[in-house]
């Protein structure tokens, strides 16, 4: 069964091919939650309520655009109402994934790079937090998780040109603020 | 080339956004520009932190969580009705009294104009002069008298004389 079967099927009601669209971007949907919040447990939360709200939404689903671009669109407008309600995201910290560095071994330089790679994200990601909320979105959808300029066009209802100017306005934004910290990092080493 | 220029080129670089020519022009002012080197190395930095960044997995039996929140939500509830239905038919009805009470006061039976004597006389199809010709054909002084103050009774009922 393709995506416009299950599409189809899931207007119509039908949990289970619903299901099967939840499983495939359950993933895609929570990163995006997780990118604009960096914190788990709130990116989980977003993300079923997003399946939930797109599943009553479904009827109104008129196939214009991709499936996967619509439910981006609701993901990203329902972080950025979570983010505006709660203004949380400058409290919460960063949380440090610990999945992908390796603590294991004695090689004492191995560790210290992963240290300061760990510290320049940390470093990286608070200051994404700290910018406006659209150059936070659209740093998040194009230089965390690469999503083509056409995409991101059709999920912020921008034209590409906006984003173009909006992407290099946000990394300026971004350098700006992360270089002196970084500089400061690096002199202590 | 300006170094200006030359950072929003090789931002588009990165992008996968540029022309052959475009790429040219970009390195060839990035050779003898040690700033622009500079800024390229730290936007590269940056990206890279940003490209590993690390996301965690959704917590486990995501569907299984999501299932029974699709039903919750399909459940019947009066609150949700009224919420939905009800709020919204406050200013409908609101505008409907309104209306009502319009169409009651522009259609609605008018007040009877109350006339004078000579008013209704005149509406009557009687001459006003017929009651004059009443008094003035009294032969009587005083019985002419009386019924005038009769008639100027009659006309203003709820005045006073004024007192002298």
């Amino acid at each position: 069964m393709d995506e416009k079967d299950l599409v189809q099927k899931s207007q119509e009601g039908n949990e289970e091919a619903y299901g099967v669209l939840v499983e495939t971007y359950k993933t895609k949907v929570f990163n995006m939650a997780y990118s604009l919040t960096l914190n788990r447990e709130v990116a989980d939360d977003l993300a079923q309520e997003v399946f939930v709200k797109a599943y009553y939404a479904l009827p109104k689903f008129k196939g214009k655009a991709a499936f996967s671009t619509w439910l981006h669109q609701i993901t990203v407008n329902h972080t950025k109402d979570y983010l505006r309600k709660s203004s949380r995201m400058r409290l919460v910290p960063f949380e440090e994934t610990k999945g992908g560095l390796s603590t294991r071994g004695d090689e004492a330089e191995k560790r210290d790079r992963e240290e300061e790679l760990a510290q320049t994200k940390k470093i990286v990601h608070e200051a994404i937090a700290t910018l406006p909320e659209k150059y936070r979105v659209i740093l998040s959808l194009r230089d965390i998780q690469g999503f083509p300029y056409e995409e991101i066009s059709h999920v912020l209802n921008i034209s590409p040109g906006t984003v173009d100017s909006r992407l290099h306005r946000a990394r300026k934004m971004l350098k700006t603020k992360i270089i002196p910290f970084l500089e400061k990092e690096g002199g202590r080493r | 080339m300006n170094c200006n220029k030359a950072e929003k080129l090789f931002l588009r670089a990165h992008d996968g956004l540029l022309s052959e020519e475009e790429t040219r022009e970009l390195e060839k002012h990035i050779d003898s520009c040690l700033l622009c080197q500079k800024s390229r190395a730290e936007y590269q930095n940056i990206f890279d932190v940003l490209q590993k960044t690390d996301f965690p997995e959704p917590k486990p039996y995501f569907w299984e969580r999501l299932r029974p929140r699709l039903n919750e939500q399909k459940t019947f509830e009066p609150w949700q009705v009224w919420k939905q239905w009800g709020l919204r038919a406050i200013p409908l009805s609101l505008l409907l009294v309104l209306f009502l009470a319009s169409a009651i006061l522009i259609l609605g039976p008018q007040p009877r104009e109350e006339f004078s004597q000579s008013g209704v006389l005149l509406f009557e199809d009687q001459s006003p002069l017929q009651a004059t010709e009443t008094v003035l054909d009294q032969e009587g002084v005083e019985d002419k008298n009386m019924m005038l103050i009769f008639a100027s009774l009659e006309e203003q009922p709820g005045s006073r004389r004024p007192l002298p």
